[in-house]
This record gives structure tokens, sequence and C-alpha cells, in this order.
């Protein structure tokens, strides 16, 4: 049996004519695969809505709870484990060192010493220098280039301080 | 603005009140599609709990010139859809409306008697077996289409379909539901509940 045009008028939902209306009628009388296509296009167009059980939101903020509580401790653990293994990492890499240090402590204290001493004073050239250097450009360059300098430090400074907040931002959830 | 604005801005700020506004606003349509998709009470309940949640942490990616609602039913559509394709599920119990209440339908106030519309909802809860029989993404567009008066376009933008691909599947859907109605004969009528008065 042909079901075209009857098909495809009872699935595009066509406004139809009254003559198309009867015709679509006869068919559908003698037609079970239309008949059934315009059936559940009835039932299709009665449905209903169903609802939840009663308590819907409590049971939703119990489980937004409980899912950032979890959340919370899948955190904790993350960092947990971060630092533990960052602290193993180090210590893998200090082995050698430490091994030294334990055969001889004497002469690693000494090193060490050694290594301050070194590490004052030439801070301590480092910035005696820096003060004689700034003394000389602060009386070479005009006001205008320092107010320029400052800009430039305070611009950067800004973006430096908005690029950590976005990064850093956390997003709205659990 | 309207409450519903105010709402998702103030719980893309991070209110919960203002959230749970919405769950409570939403939580009939995300329901319906979650049940109508897998069938159960149960796992309507978990699969509609989880939409809300997912909603919630993804807040901050929702697209303030879409309706809420489209949104969310694209997200309850989405879970329902991936956790069909992950399970197998087998033949689903006859889960029409459970006496302990845990699922119902609107009642109707235009209900012309009682025996028309005993007869509609078997019809009804047909229909809704043979729903189960389509492909998981095909239920969905005949359920936002049906259920939710959904345009072909809406449809396609929730299920990341193209418009001419909405149109053929719920042409397949409605070829289907017609071919299975015809085969399958109408469930016997259930057993008379213990509330329910006699007809005669």
């Amino acid at each position: 049996m042909k079901h075209q045009p009857f098909e495809e008028w009872l699935l595009n939902d066509t406004p139809l004519s009254h003559a198309q209306k009867r015709e679509l009628d006869l068919h559908v009388r003698s037609c079970a695969y239309c008949s059934a296509l315009l059936e559940t296009e009835k039932v299709l167009h009665s449905v209903r809505m169903a609802v939840p059980a009663e308590g819907f939101t409590v049971r939703f903020q119990a489980r937004l709870a409980e899912r950032r509580l979890a959340e919370r401790r899948r955190r904790l653990w993350g960092s947990v484990l971060f630092l533990l293994g960052g602290a193993l990492f180090l210590l893998w890499l200090l082995a050698p060192s430490l091994f030294a240090v334990l055969a001889s402590p004497q002469a690693w204290v000494a090193s060490l010493v050694k290594w301050g001493i070194f590490l004052v004073t030439t801070l301590q050239a480092a910035t005696q220098a820096a003060v004689v250097v700034l003394r000389v450009i602060a009386d070479l360059m005009p006001p205008f280039a320092w107010l320029i300098l400052l800009s430039a430090f305070a611009g950067m400074s800004l973006i430096w301080s908005i690029s950590i907040w976005r990064f850093t931002r956390v997003p709205q959830g659990v | 603005m309207t409450d519903e604005k105010t709402w998702v801005l103030q719980a893309q700020q991070g209110s919960d009140e203002a959230f749970t506004q919405l769950v409570e606003t939403y939580q009939k349509p995300v329901y319906n599609l979650c049940y109508r998709m897998l069938g159960e009470p149960e796992l309507a309940e978990d699969a509609a709990q989880e939409t809300f949640l997912r909603a919630y942490q993804g807040l901050h990616r929702y697209d303030a010139s879409r309706p809420f609602g489209t949104w969310i039913l694209s997200i309850a559509a989405h879970y329902c859809i991936d956790n069909l394709r992950r399970k197998k599920f087998a033949m689903f119990s006859m889960d029409i409306e459970t006496d302990d209440g845990a699922t119902f339908e609107l009642p109707d106030a235009s209900a012309p008697d009682p025996e028309t519309e005993s007869v509609r909802k078997e019809q009804r809860d047909r229909l809704h077996l043979l729903l189960k029989k389509l492909d998981a993404t095909d239920r969905a567009a005949v359920i936002l289409r049906y259920w939710y008066d959904f345009s072909e376009v809406e449809i396609a933008n929730s299920l990341n379909l193209t418009v001419s691909a909405v149109k053929s599947r719920l042409h397949r859907s409605r070829r289907a539901l017609a071919g299975m109605w015809q085969e399958e004969p109408s469930p016997a009528r259930p057993e008379r509940r213990a509330y329910e008065t006699p007809a005669f």
C-alpha cells in the first residue's frame, strides 16, 4: 500500500485542508501503518510530565555537601601525596651530599662556613657597587625618565598580578 | 532582569541559595527528561541530581544569552545518552506509576472522564515502554520535541546535531514507534489496585 503523501503529512505535522483531511481519514481506515502513525502522534501530543518524589532539592543539597567534602578530601590527599613525592625526590637528589656529610661532618661544616662568608662578602660588594651606580644614574637621568620607568614598572606589576589572579582563580563549583 | 537571570547571576557569584532556587524551578523538567530517557524512577532521580551537580560545576561556562532551561536540559540529555551508551540496559521492568508514589504524572485537570483518562494513560504507558527501544539520541530528540515543545533548531543545539539530522532522527523514531505500535499488542489492563473503585 502506498503511504505517500499521508506519511509525510503525518510526520511533518502538515496543516491540512478539509479535502486532505478527508483523504487522510479514508487512507488511515484502510492502512494499519498510517493508523499507528496517527495514533502514536496523538499519544505523543498528550504526554505528561513525570515529577520527582518530594524533597528533591533537599536531597540535592545533601549530595552537593557530600560531593564538596569528597572533593576537599581528594585535594587534601593530592596535596599530601604531592608534598611527599617532592620530599622523596629532594631526598633522592641530595642523597650523594648527605652521604658525604655523614662521612666527614667537620669538613662539610668548614666548607659551608667558607661558602657563607664568600656569599656575604660578594653581596656586600655588589650592594656597594649598585649604590654607586644608582647615585650616578640619578644625577644623569631627567625626572620624566624616572616617571616613565616607574610607570612601566607599575604596569608590569599590574599585568603580573592579573596573570596570577587569572591562573589561580578557582572556578565556581565543588 | 527576570528572577531566573538574577538567580543564575547570583549562583555564578557563589550563592547556594540562588542555585537552590534554580533546582526548585527546574527539578520537574529535568527529572521528567531523565525518567523518559532512562525509564526507571531511581535512575532518573540519580541522573537528575547529577545533572544539577554538573550544572553547578559548569556554571562559569554557562552562556547567559541562552535560556537556562535549554542549557540544563541539554546537560541532562547528554548525561542520559552517555549513561545509556555505557550501560547495556536489560529490559526495563514495568515501571508505570508505582504504588509507593516514587513517580507520578501530573494530574490532568481537564480529563473528560475516568474511563477515557484510563485508556489514555494506558496508551501513554505503552508509548513509554516503546520509547525505551529507540536509540538514545533518537529518544532524546523525541522527548525534547514532544515533552518540551523544542523546535528542531533547539533540539539540534541541545544535542549537538544538525537540523537535518534532527529532522531525520525524528522521522525515523516516529516510523519506528508506529511500527512497534502496530506489532506489539496493547498490554493487558493492570490488576485493579486496592484503592481503586470498580467501574460498575
